[in-house]
Parts: C-alpha cells; structure tokens; sequence
C-alpha cells in the first residue's frame, strides 16, 4: 500500500470559547491516497471548508494531527507553512481568485517564484498548462476579461504549477454554469489522473460525484455515513440539473414556490425571466 | 511578488497619480520653504561676503554683523593701519534701523560710507550712481521695485529723509537688505563722533590674515579682529540659527503630512487589496514578502512623489524669483539629499499601519471571499 499523501488524525477545530463555542470539525480522522480523488460533501455549514483549511494549513486544528506528504504540519512553525503550502499543496477557489493585476500567464507563473526552480524553470510546465488547458490564446489576457469557465482553468493551472502533491479544491464549480463546470470538473479530473495527483474537493455538486474515488460525507463537523435519505433531489428549472435541495443553497422563491439552481449563473437567468422558467 | 506589488499600484492609475501628487506638494514645501530659508541666509550675509576682507576689526566682544553693534574709536583705525602688513584700512559705520519708503516699513542695515569710499560701497549698481553729497542712498533694485521708490524719490532712516541716486543689486533680503548712505550722515543719526564700527583691512600681498588678526588683536586694546572666514563663518551661523527652527518646524509639519498621505494612500490599497493579499498568502507567500511588498509600494508611492518634486525644485524653483524678485531662493544637492532622506523615512513610516493590517490577514480567508 503507497505512502498515504494527507494523514490527518482526530482533526477537532473550534471557534469561540466559553458559551459561544461553536465546533466546526469534531474529531475527523481522513486518509488519502497518492492519486485519490475525494469529496467531501455535506450540507451547508457543515464544516467542510473548515476542514479543507486545515488540510491546507491555512487554519489550526484545536486538537489532532495533520501529515502532509511525511511533514507534520501541526507541529511545523507558523514560518513554516508557506513553503508547504507554495510547494506541496495547490489550491482551487469557488470565486477563482486570480491576481487581477496580473494576466493569465502571470497568475499561473505567480506561485512558481516560490519554487527553488523559480520561475523561469517554471515557463515550461507552465506553456504545458496553458496547452493542456486551452488557454493558448489568453496567455495574455488581465482576469476581468475572461469567462468564468476560462477563470476557473487558470486557477487550475496555478494550482498546478508547482506540481504539488495534493489539489485542494473548494466549490470549484460553484460560480460556473452547469456545461462550463462540468468542463472544469472534466480537465481536473483528467490531469489528476494523468499525472497522479490526489484531489480532495469540497463540493454541494452532485455531478461531481461521478469523478471521485471515493465520497466523505461530513455533517454538523463529523465525518459520517450518507444516508440516502438525506437527499431531496429536484431539478435546476433553468439547465435542468438535479439538485440536492437538502445541501444546495443557491435558491429562490417564487409564487410561493422554492426553486433550486447548481449555480449562481441559472440563478441570475432565472431572476432575469422567472415565466420562462417556473412550473 | 514586486511585479504583482508594481502592476497592481498602476492598475489604479487614478490614486497612484492622485497620491503621487499629494506627496510632491509636501515635498515641493519642504523644498520651497528650505529654498527659502537658504537663499535668505546667504542673502543676510551677503554684504560680508561681498566686502571680502582679509581681517574684520570690530568691538571687543563682537563677532559678526548681523544684528549686532559695534563701536571702534577712530584712533584705533589709524594705529591698524600703521601696523606692518597692513595695506589698507577701510571703516564703515552700521547700524540696524527701519527704513519707510512709500509706507513701507522694513528692516535694513545701513552702511556709513566715507566720502569717496567705494571700497565698502554696492558692488554693482543696476541704475543711477554712487552717493557723493549728504542725505543720498544708494538702496536695492529689489527693494525699489517692491516699493515703487525710485531713483530721485525719498526714503526716512530714523529721523531722516533721504534721496535716492543710485539702484544696487545682491543686496535685498526680506530679512534685512543694505542700504548705504554717507558717513556723516549716520554719524548724526547715531550721535556719535570719532568712532567706526567696524574696519575692513586689506593686507599686503604675501601676509596671513590669521596672523595679521591675532597681531592686530594683541596689538590694539579691546578690539576683536577675525580673517574674514572666520567673521562670515560666525554671521552665517547666526542667521541660520535665526530662522532654523521655522524651518524645522514646517518640514515636520510637511513630513508629517506625507507620511499621512503615503499612509493613508497604502492603507486604502492593502484594504482594497485584502482579497488578493489572503489568497497570495494561501498560495504560500510568507509574511515577510507581503510586508516587504507593502513598504515596496510605499516606496514607490513616495519615490514618484519625490522625484517630481525634485523636477520642480530643478525646473520651476528658480524661475520663482522672476515673478516675484523679493524672493531670494537657493535649492542645494546638500538639501535635496536631507529631504530625499526624509523621503525614505516617510516611505517607512507610511508602510506601517497598512503593514499592521497585512499582518492580521488571514489566509483562510481565501475560501470565504
């Protein structure tokens, strides 16, 4: 069996103290695989973005331990987490965060100053990725010019240009519409594969589902089984996407009537022309 | 990292100008005001400076002219001037006084000249002639212009009318400029007789000053006699410590207010920029370069500020005068290179509140924006 790439250990976080302590992750235990795609998926306020921060040593566990790639990072010092974080880990936003100064060839550049190789060692994979990606004729590009769709490939590059061990990515196809976000979803999972990187994703998406090795369901901060019972699927009435109405929430009313959108782009089509869309 | 720091500062072209502006006008007062300050200092000195003598013999006790008084009997004029070395012995009378012209009241030195003294006289007269008959003056350009007294018009000195023949230039200060009227003349006005204030000696070629001095010291009772180096020297720090605390004062003031701006200025970017600066750290850039980057672009704020504030003080400063000639300015590298410092300072100073809050960012927060 392969060294495990993320080994984290009764991983508790909580916020406040005293009467107003609130536990976002309560004694999670997660093993990932060299090359493992997992989701972490569960309702909203669960704790799963909690718990990708901590994975990412970007937030503290309360208690327990974190090993990534053989490093305790709960131990390291707090100097200490940006080289991890810059070599180790490559990180995927809901909301893209790019650089909006910077174009697209300097967002996907920007992580690699952190690699010994620096960045001119780093033009190479990063042409690659630019290729892979199909974002050849946006290398120049500023980021308020591109799609959603070409936002979330960058953010997908940067992630990876440092071939880090792990992806950790959260909603990553929350801002996007259901053919672009399945797109998105579609190239990760291929260079993931491809070149063996483990994935752990957060998503309310069930479309993703079809891409994991393996599902954790995580609710009120514990790690549990999904019970079947826990979905409510409907269909998003603008692309026609089942939607979990139990974990989504990106909603609206009306005519007294609740309807449920995978993105906030079906939503805005809705809100535009509600007749057209409404049962 | 400084690239990002670079192309976001110019991706809001409107506040970097805007703040670039603001820092150059603290600055140009800081440049204007020591401009100022400077010009008139050496302006203050500049009847010294001008008469250049090898030794200045004034009043035991005295050591320079601004401001000051003095009183040497004339006897003692005529011992100097028989001592060996001693070439020529020109004596002044001075004192301080207002002058009126044209309802104008200022400050002035007046010079006594002797009959037919061009020795202590305007160096260089820009209209009319030299003073040859009681109750003349020869008085600045500026001061002419500034008044509207013109040659043939009268001025008062105490209880005196004067006539004015003659326009000198480089000899107004706002401070005090010279004016010289003959001897006797100020002799009345002091109502003293048999005395000079201070002598000019001239030595004969080949003779050190130091040494006539200290001869001319030793020599002559409860008189003072200093090289003219040593005489400038003392009258310079005198005007300079006249005005240096003004000085002091506005560029503090001036300072203070580019610190504000550069402050204010990064502040408002780093918080518009907060996104950007948790997601650059959950990509794995340590503290130390965002801070670095924050003092970066508060130097490049303060830099740009600078630098046109240096094109004004090199291009637009000594075109001042010609506009408005009672001002007598002097930008100096020595000055520029004391502001630039400052500059360095406000830079540093400016970074440190938007520093503060690079430091409470939290990387987490990238998931949540």
């Amino acid at each position: 069996m392969p060294e495990l790439i993320i080994k984290a250990r009764n991983l508790t976080k909580s916020f406040g103290s005293g009467h107003t302590a609130v536990t976002a992750v309560n004694n999670v235990t997660i093993d990932i695989q060299p090359g493992e795609i997992v989701l972490v998926m569960g309702p909203s306020g669960s704790g799963k973005t909690t718990l990708l921060s901590m994975l990412g040593g970007l937030l503290s566990p309360s208690q327990g331990t974190i090993e990534i790639d053989g490093t305790n990072i709960t131990t390291l010092k707090e100097s200490a987490l940006p080289d991890i974080r810059a070599l180790k880990l490559g990180f995927i936003f809901q909301t893209f965060n790019l650089l909006d100064a910077l174009t697209v060839e300097e967002n996907i550049l920007f992580p690699a100053q952190l690699h010994p190789g620096g960045i001119n060692e780093a033009r190479g994979r990063a042409n690659k990725l630019i290729d892979q990606l199909g974002l050849e004729k946006r290398r120049h590009a500023l980021p308020q010019t591109l799609s959603g769709g070409e936002k979330q490939r960058v953010a997908i590059a940067r992630a990876l240009i440092n071939e880090p061990k792990v992806i950790l990515a959260d909603e990553p196809t929350g801002n996007l519409d259901s053919q672009t976000g399945q797109e998105v979803m579609m190239i990760l999972h291929e260079i993931a594969r491809e070149q063996g990187y483990s994935v752990v994703l957060v998503t309310h998406d069930p479309r993703v589902e079809d891409i994991a090795d393996r599902i954790l369901w995580l609710e009120d901060g514990k790690l549990g089984a999904r019970k079947q019972e826990q979905h409510k699927w409907s269909r998003d009435p603008v692309c026609g996407m089942r939607v979990d109405e139990w974990t989504a929430d990106i909603k609206t009313e009306y005519e007294s009537k609740e309807y449920f959108f995978c993105s906030d782009k079906c939503l805005d089509n809705f809100t535009a022309n509600p007749e057209q869309y409404k049962s | 990292m400084f690239k990002w720091t670079w192309k976001s500062l110019f991706s809001q072209r409107g506040t970097l100008i805007g703040s670039a502006l603001g820092i150059a006008c603290t600055f140009i007062l800081v440049i204007f005001f020591d401009a100022v300050w400077r010009g008139e200092t050496v302006q203050i000195v500049s009847y010294p400076n001008h008469m250049k003598p090898d030794v200045w013999v004034m009043q035991n006790g005295v050591g320079n002219m601004h401001m000051a008084m003095s009183f040497v009997w004339d006897w003692k004029a005529d011992k100097i001037a028989k001592m060996p070395g001693v070439k020529r012995v020109t004596p002044i009378l001075y004192m301080n006084s207002v002058v009126t012209a044209n309802q104008t009241k200022m400050f002035a030195f007046i010079v006594g000249l002797l009959p037919n003294d061009k020795r202590a006289g305007p160096w260089a007269l820009t209209a009319g002639r030299h003073i040859e008959n009681p109750l003349e003056t020869v008085i600045p350009d500026v001061l002419s212009t500034i008044t509207n007294v013109n040659i043939g018009d009268q001025l008062h000195i105490a209880d005196k009318s004067f006539t004015v023949v003659g326009l000198s230039s480089g000899t107004y200060s706002s401070a005090n400029s010279v004016l010289f009227v003959p001897f006797s003349d100020l002799e009345d006005v002091l109502s003293s007789t048999g005395t000079y204030s201070y002598l000019l000696v001239d030595a004969e070629e080949g003779i050190d000053p130091g040494s006539l001095a200290k001869s001319i010291r030793d020599e002559v009772e409860k008189v003072n006699a200093l090289t003219h180096e040593e005489f400038v020297r003392n009258d310079f720090s005198l005007a300079k410590q006249m005005g240096i605390e003004i000085i002091i004062i506005m560029t503090a003031i001036c300072s203070a207010l580019a610190v504000l701006i550069v402050g204010f200025t990064s502040y408002s970017l780093v918080m518009r920029r907060r996104r950007e600066l948790a997601i650059i750290m959950a990509l794995g850039m340590g503290s130390m370069n965002i801070l670095i980057s924050v003092v970066f672009q508060s130097g490049i704020l303060t830099f740009f500020g600078f630098t046109i504030a240096v094109i004004f003080a090199l291009f637009v400063i000594p075109y001042i005068p010609l506009l408005l000639p009672q001002l007598t300015l002097a930008v100096s590298v020595t000055s520029l290179t004391q502001i630039g410092l400052i500059a360095l300072v406000v830079a540093i100073l400016g970074a440190l509140i938007p520093a503060w809050l690079v430091s409470r960012v939290e990387p987490a927060t990238a998931f949540h924006l």
